[in-house]
């Protein structure tokens, strides 16, 4: 029996996981399962420790592990902790030899995404039999290679036979965020109804129901949401750069926070967005942005065309000085 | 034929008692009396379920009894063979009717006649008149015990059953006439009717027996008329009910209802509805279709034989005896199934129509469903769940044993229809637990099933034992209701995460945020958070109906008659009556929507302001409360009382009048100054003696001088001067006392003040020498001890001296502590009462710069303005500099676009970034779109923008706002998605991005700011502001024509008033000696086209200088314009007075570049005036003006486009 299935024992340390309830899975008890479940059950933990950041902890726990699920959970620790070769290494033996393993295919892709082998990545989870992880991470890859075609197909596929499994519900909706209109709505009711029932809430269901208040133009909405997920996780770079966005969107004075957008210097970078009367501090977030994240795509991103609008304007020049 | 209990059936109260033979109910009040077996009448409120009154005159069983429609009387009868008229207000038996000579079966009032008609075992029907007490007819004609006898609600028709097997109807029109006004009876009547009538056969013509009803088997035990139609129905011990219909002439059998399987004891019509109710001592209470004649329901009770049925002649109540007493009963449910989501709420009316009912517009809907099919006709839905997702409602009906139906509701909601493409099923209850998920409840296999869109269940769970009802538990979470608990079931981990133990919970409203549910039970509210923890409880002796949450978080319930509210933390109290019972749907400030049992909505006004108080006072938001004092009469001894016991005094205090409690309240939170101030005004020593306490508490030793002072507590105010250090007033105490003739008090303020001589001098006064030798001797006063001996006649041989010690000199104070009190308890100053200062305050200042404003800086004086500016302008040309910096490269011109290029690997797509570039020719998307250059080159094409720089914030806040960041799998960057305008559009080659700051906002917010600045004066923050809504408009959409007008003005009015204030600037920055200069600068200053009270500013600044500059002639026609526009009764002031000095001198003295009759632009860039018909250069964007050597450079105005470059024209609309 799938282990992750609704009768499963493992389903409810499946859900915490992908709901992004990462210390719920971590603080999982697993003593009392079945000894098939141990494994899978112990590289969740191990995942959900290198979502929270504690990746060293997760390397000396992995490091004397011979199996291949424990030396993936191990190469994306590594890729983590910045060793991008190392863990290409150990994720192209274990690709040659374990590439009909599940997890291997899952943290293997993830990592050959990470550093931008999508279509092996692609092909390394085209092998997968019947793993809605993978499904989900097809799409997500899909999406970021702006193939919303083929990921619109390969969700309706997944939903064929795996109804209502958490997984597709956020697959879909991730879609939906991408192709737009009605599903934009639809995608905002699944995370709402992850975000806002206690058991399932978590600061990245907060951030996705956001994000798609703010695709439906619903800002205060959003706020709301984003400040939520604040008082939950005061250091989450997600939750910044939306609540950034979303600032930027509702035309909050604009000169405030450009100004600081790359302002790294320490001092200023307070910890955390503080809520100043309610509302996000955007300086404040900016600079906590640039400390707690300095490459977030946002960042990263904003540099480039910072860079590049001051080139484009050197083409431009006036002819007669006034 | 069913024959367990119907699940419809509603019991609103029973009684235990010995067996009830006649049940009447009070036709407005709700009463109800019941005729006992045991002699007893008893009268009970089943609304409240107590026993009002017993009336106990009867010997023997009491069997029929009747409420009088309008007075406050009623009649019984008994097997004394007496009928009893009664006042329930006296409480006593008025008088007794005697003449039947056996059991009284039943006794009835005529609905507007003073009669009584009543049946016996004698076998007669009478008929009595209860004002003057006397019988007037005997019907006979039964053979055997008359059961039953009624008159027609209308006609005079009278209607009998018999043991003898019959039913008659008696005609009674004879009797009416012989009894009404007797003029009215001519001969011919009385002839007429002695015809018509066949008298009977003592040649009685008053009541004649009209038909005779032959049918039943056996005796006929009740008998009675249809509400309306010429109808009759019977019960008989033949254990069937017969209807019967009558027409002028004739009545016949028209069909039996089987299924008692005892005698039928009582039958009647359902007054509003095509139904019959009948009892039997088969302990059935049966209810049958009157135009089918088949069985609809029935309950039946365990061990009672039913006697007797009577319904209420308004509501829809029926009540029935039987051998243990009375229940009250309803056949449905009256509370419309409804639902409300957001601004709507959804409800199924009597018709079985679904409507909704709009609280924003105050609009219902037509019907939108018809769901005539569901059910059975005589069950309506019980509950509604609406799912905004899908549009969808899932309505449960408890008829076929509990079924469930789930309808999509038609799009646009126009006109009734059928319900189509329906899912059905059986349970007892349906709601949406989810988007695509609702879960079905049965009862009687104790199962829930959770089920999709498509009516297949997708998941089966077993609810705790003896759970009775489902309900909506938060998303993904069911609430599941047992008798003594309520469940928080988690559907996922299929398991209950939260219990919380409360009796008997009916229904559940979640407050708004969904943070808070109501748990209602018959007589209990109670709150609890999402996750069941208990907040606040409460118990109402009447019925709980219905509650709605504020959206401040404020309960409000209604019960029978009341609406009350409940805070979270359990204060309650009512915040109006009620007429009728409603369904509270939704409350909005101070209007309450709800459902009457009619199922039609209906607003009620209430007054919020009681719970809003309490509210703002549990959550100490000071300033709401402030507001609420301030604007509403809220006084009243119970809101005094409320703050006092919740320890508020301080608060209370603001609200009390009465001296006395302003006292108490004032000592209470130790407001020393309001309770001396109280105690002046009432004066009695009891408060002053208080007030001194609590002021010593206090350590405000002022006011303890002043009480003690009022007291004439002499001693003590000693003390306290001795304590404080406060020697004149010691010295003065001494006075005091000397003057009073009190020694000891003399005494003790001496020593006090260490003043031997005044010690002496009083011990000698009052001859006690030995004393006064002993003073002075001690402190070595060896004169005044001379004195004393002398005085005396003794020497000092002659007295034997105790050894003294040293002399007691008392300390002398060393600072002057009486000058202030000492503050050893902090003056309690309120939260509150800061925020009462706070508010003064914060009026103050409010106040100061609208002064200003009037003032408007231009009228301080022009040094003073100078020097302001002064600062300012040094920035200024800072800022400008850098906006100046340009180099001479020539701009290439490459005409076409350029393709944007992929730079993503191989096999993906284009990003919609990418889209939005090629899907539009506007320069903001195809910034949004992150093409800079194409964006560029669109605006150098459009607009000859050449210097971007300025441009640079507007472009990344537009890049900025387009990508949300979406966590997604673990481990990989976010999923990054491209916010659009187009919100309902997906296909590829029509998405747009959003543009931050479009028109509206720029209009209603920027320029509105802009303009403040002009009327403030301060340009140089305006100048800033005006540029930015310049630069947002070059890189910006809109989605209409008509908003390309509007932006167009928008460029144009932010132009003028850069143009304007730069021109004030530079004025404001040359050197005092440059007078002329000055001068032009301000007339320019007046020629921008601003808005008219701003352009009032410009022309009074210039007036004023070329006044003081004796420019009369300038400052003449500036007069005549500002006198022209008609601004400002000041302002008109003034210019009139310049105006009559000028005219009389109208000569320049300074000559300046300035013909006040030409017409002219300014040039932007120099400040100088282009006459009309001279060569000028322009801006393609603003349309500022050149002077023509200009061309080629960079705009002043906007600082982005070349001068004189002549551009396709902003493109804003795609």
């Amino acid at each position: 029996m799938d282990p992750f299935s609704a009768e499963g024992e493992l389903l409810n340390l499946h859900n915490a996981f992908h709901q992004g309830q990462y210390q719920i899975a971590v603080d999982f008890n697993t003593s009392s399962l079945s000894s098939s479940n141990t494994l899978p059950a112990r590289v969740l933990k191990l995942r959900a420790q290198i979502a929270l950041g504690h990746y060293e902890d997760v390397l000396a726990d992995v490091q004397s592990e011979s199996t291949p699920e424990l030396a993936a959970v191990g190469a994306l620790a590594e890729l983590r902790a910045g060793n991008e070769a190392s863990a290409v290494k150990t994720v192209d033996s274990l690709v040659d030899s374990e590439g009909e393993n599940g997890t291997v295919q899952i943290l293997g892709a993830t990592v050959l995404q990470a550093v931008g082998r999508s279509e092996e990545a692609l092909t390394l989870l085209g092998q997968h039999q019947g793993n809605l992880e993978a499904v989900a991470l097809i799409v997500q890859i899909q999406l970021q290679q702006n193939r919303t075609d083929l990921a619109v197909k390969e969700v309706a596929t997944a939903r064929k036979w795996a109804q209502d499994s958490l997984l597709v519900n956020l697959a879909e909706s991730w879609v939906g965020l991408r192709v737009g209109g009605e599903k934009y709505q639809q995608a905002f009711y699944v995370f709402e109804e992850l975000a806002q029932a206690v058991s399932t809430s978590s600061s990245q269901s907060l951030v996705s129901q956001a994000v798609a208040e703010i695709h439906l133009g619903r800002l205060e909405e959003a706020e709301a949401a984003l400040q939520q997920a604040l008082t939950k996780d005061p250091e989450n770079a997600e939750i910044i750069v939306n609540s950034i966005v979303l600032n930027v969107i509702a035309g909050k004075d604009a000169s405030e926070y450009t100004r600081y957008v790359f302002h790294t210097d320490p001092k200023a970078a307070t910890l955390g967005c503080v809520t100043l009367h309610g509302k996000i501090n955007l300086l404040i977030c900016n600079s906590s942005l640039s400390k707690i994240e300095p490459d977030h795509a946002f960042l990263t991103d904003l540099q480039e065309k910072s860079d590049m609008f001051d080139k484009a304007a050197t083409k431009f020049s006036a002819k007669v000085a006034a | 034929m069913a024959s367990t209990a119907s699940p419809t059936m509603l019991t609103k109260f029973e009684s235990k008692s010995s067996r009830a033979k006649g049940i009447a109910f009070h036709p407005k009040r709700p009463w109800i009396l019941v005729a006992l077996h045991s002699s007893t009448i008893q009268l009970w409120d089943y609304r409240m379920g107590t026993l009002i009154d017993r009336f106990e005159e009867h010997d023997g069983p009491v069997r029929g009894v009747d409420f009088h429609k309008t007075q406050p009387l009623f009649v019984s009868g008994g097997d004394d063979y007496k009928i009893k008229v009664w006042s329930y207000q006296t409480r006593r038996c008025l008088f007794t009717l005697n003449g039947h000579l056996d059991y009284v079966r039943t006794v009835f009032f005529h609905h507007e006649l003073p009669w009584i008609i009543s049946s016996s075992d004698d076998q007669t029907i009478r008929i009595w008149n209860w004002q003057n007490r006397s019988l007037i007819c005997t019907m006979t004609g039964h053979n055997h015990y008359t059961m039953c006898a009624q008159f027609h609600p209308k006609d005079d028709l009278v209607v009998s059953a018999s043991l003898d097997q019959s039913v008659r109807v008696w005609d009674i029109s004879g009797l009416r006439k012989k009894h009404s006004a007797p003029t009215s009876m001519t001969f011919e009547d009385q002839m007429s009717r002695g015809n018509q009538n066949q008298a009977d056969m003592f040649g009685n013509t008053d009541a004649v027996v009209k038909f005779v009803l032959e049918g039943h088997d056996r005796g006929v035990n009740w008998v009675a008329f249809h509400p309306t139609l010429p109808l009759i129905v019977s019960a008989g011990d033949d254990r069937l009910v017969k209807l019967w219909r009558m027409s002028e002439t004739k009545a016949w059998e028209v069909d039996t209802c089987r299924g008692h399987f005892q005698n039928a004891s009582g039958c009647l019509f359902h007054p509003h509805q095509d139904l019959i109710l009948s009892v039997g001592e088969d302990k059935t209470v049966r209810v049958w279709d009157l135009n089918k004649r088949t069985s609809v329901q029935s309950f039946k009770r365990e061990n009672d034989r039913f006697w007797v049925i009577a319904a209420h002649p308004e509501i829809n109540l029926f009540a029935a005896g039987h051998d243990n007493g009375v229940m009250v009963f309803k056949l449905e449910r009256e509370r419309p199934a409804s639902a409300f989501y957001q601004n709507s709420v959804f409800f199924i009316n009597k018709d079985k129509h679904v409507r909704s009912y709009d609280f924003q517009k105050n609009q219902e809907s037509p019907t939108l469903l018809t769901l005539k099919k569901l059910g059975s006709p005589w069950v309506p839905p019980r509950s509604l769940s609406y799912n905004p997702a899908e549009r969808a409602i899932l309505v449960t009906s408890s008829a076929e044993g509990g079924s469930y139906e789930l309808i999509n509701l038609p799009r646009d909601g126009a006109g009734s229809m059928d319900a189509t493409a329906t899912h059905r099923g059986l349970g007892d209850s349906a709601v949406f637990v989810a988007r695509n998920r609702f879960a079905v409840f049965n009862s009687t296999a104790q199962q829930i099933d959770i089920k999709d869109l498509t009516n297949s269940t997708t998941k089966s769970i077993k609810p705790p034992t003896g759970t009775t009802d489902i309900y909506f538990g938060g998303t993904g979470n069911l609430l599941l209701i047992t008798p003594t608990a309520v469940h928080l079931y988690d559907i996922q981990q299929k398991k209950s995460t939260a219990e919380v133990a409360v009796n008997g919970v009916k229904y559940v409203v979640w407050s708004n945020d969904g943070l808070y549910a109501a748990l209602l039970s018959k007589h209990n509210v109670t709150i609890v958070t999402k996750t069941l923890e208990q907040v606040s409880t409460l118990h109402e002796t009447i019925r709980i109906k219905s509650a709605t949450w504020d959206d401040a978080g404020v309960l409000l319930y209604s019960t029978l008659n009341h609406i009350k509210y409940t805070l979270l933390n359990g204060d309650n109290g009512i915040v109006r009556t009620l007429d009728q019972t409603v369904y509270l749907v939704r409350v909005k400030a101070r209007t309450v929507y709800c459902l009457d049992r009619s199922a039609k909505p209906k607003i009620l006004n209430i007054d919020p302001t009681e719970y809003r108080f309490k509210l703002a006072l549990v959550k100490r938001n000071y300033e709401e409360m402030l507001q609420i004092i301030k604007n509403s009469s809220l006084v009243g001894q119970s809101i005094i009382s409320y703050l006092q016991k919740k320890g508020y005094p301080e608060i209370a205090l603001q609200f009390v009048q009465d001296p006395q409690t302003r006292f108490e309240l004032a000592i209470e939170c130790g407001n020393l100054d309001v309770a001396v101030e109280m105690a002046k005004q009432l004066d009695r020593p009891k408060l002053w003696a208080r007030l001194t306490t609590e002021a010593l508490a206090h350590g405000n030793h002022q006011i303890v001088e002043m009480t003690y002072q009022k007291l004439r507590q002499f001693d003590k105010l000693s003390f306290l001067y001795l304590a404080t250090g406060d020697e004149a007033k010691l010295a003065r105490m001494g006075k005091i006392a000397e003057h009073r003739g009190d020694f000891t008090a003399r005494f003790q303020n001496a020593l006090y003040l260490g003043d031997i001589e005044d010690r002496i001098t009083m011990f000698k006064e009052i001859d006690l020498y030995p004393l006064a030798y002993m003073t002075a001797r001690s402190h070595g006063l060896e004169e005044e001890c001379a004195s004393i001996l002398e005085a005396t006649g003794l020497t000092e041989d002659q007295i034997t001296l105790p050894t003294v010690g040293e002399p007691l000199t008392p300390p002398k104070p060393l600072v002057a502590t009486f000058k202030a009190n000492w503050p050893t308890k902090a003056t309690s100053q309120s939260f509150f009462e800061k925020a009462l200062l706070g508010q003064f305050e914060g009026l103050a200042i409010e106040e100061e710069p609208t002064a200003a404003s009037n003032g408007l800086g231009f009228e301080v004086g022009e040094d003073e303005i100078t020097k302001e500016n002064g600062n300012l302008i040094d920035a200024d040309d800072e800022e400008d500099a850098a906006g100046w910096d340009m180099g001479d490269v020539p701009i290439e011109e490459d005409g076409d676009f350029v393709e944007v290029e992929n730079t993503d690997a191989g096999g993906s797509g284009i990003s919609e970034a990418d889209l939005w570039a090629r899907n539009s020719p506007l320069a903001a998307d195809h910034v949004a779109g992150g093409s800079f250059e194409t964006a560029m080159q669109l605006l150098n094409r459009q607009i000859g923008a050449i210097n971007f720089e300025p441009l640079k914030p507007r472009f990344l806040e537009i890049y900025q706002a387009t990508k949300t960041y979406l966590p997604a799998s673990s481990g990989l960057p976010p999923l990054v998605n491209y916010v659009r305008r187009t919100l309902d559009e997906t296909s590829p080659r029509n998405v747009l991005p959003t543009i931050p700051r479009d028109i509206e906002s720029l209009a209603s917010i920027d320029l509105q700011k802009g303009y403040d600045l002009m009327r403030a004066n301060k340009l140089e923050d305006g100048a800033r502001v005006f540029k930015g809504i310049l630069h947002a408009l070059i890189v910006n959409a809109v989605s209409t024509v008509s908003e390309v007008e509007e932006a167009k003005k928008l460029i144009t009015s932010a132009a003028e008033y850069s143009i304007a204030m730069s021109i004030e600037l530079s004025r404001r920055s040359l050197s005092p000696e440059n007078i002329k200069r000055s001068l032009e600068l301000s007339a320019y200053f007046t020629i921008p086209k601003l808005e008219v009270a701003h352009r009032q500013l410009a022309l009074i600044s210039a007036m004023k200088l070329a006044f003081q500059k004796k420019n009369f002639s300038a400052a003449l026609s500036f007069a005549n314009r500002i006198l022209a526009n008609g601004v400002g009764p000041k302002n008109l002031e003034n210019a009139r007075k310049v105006k009559a000095q000028c005219e009389r001198n109208p000569a320049d003295a300074i000559e300046i570049e300035f013909d006040q009759f030409a017409e002219f632009d300014i040039c932007s860039a120099s400040h100088t005036p282009i006459y009309a018909g001279s060569a000028f250069e322009v801006c393609a964007f603003d349309g500022s003006k050149y002077q023509p050597k200009y061309k080629g450079a960079v705009c002043m105005v906007c600082e982005v486009c070349e001068i004189g470059k002549n551009g396709s024209g902003l493109k804003l609309v795609a």
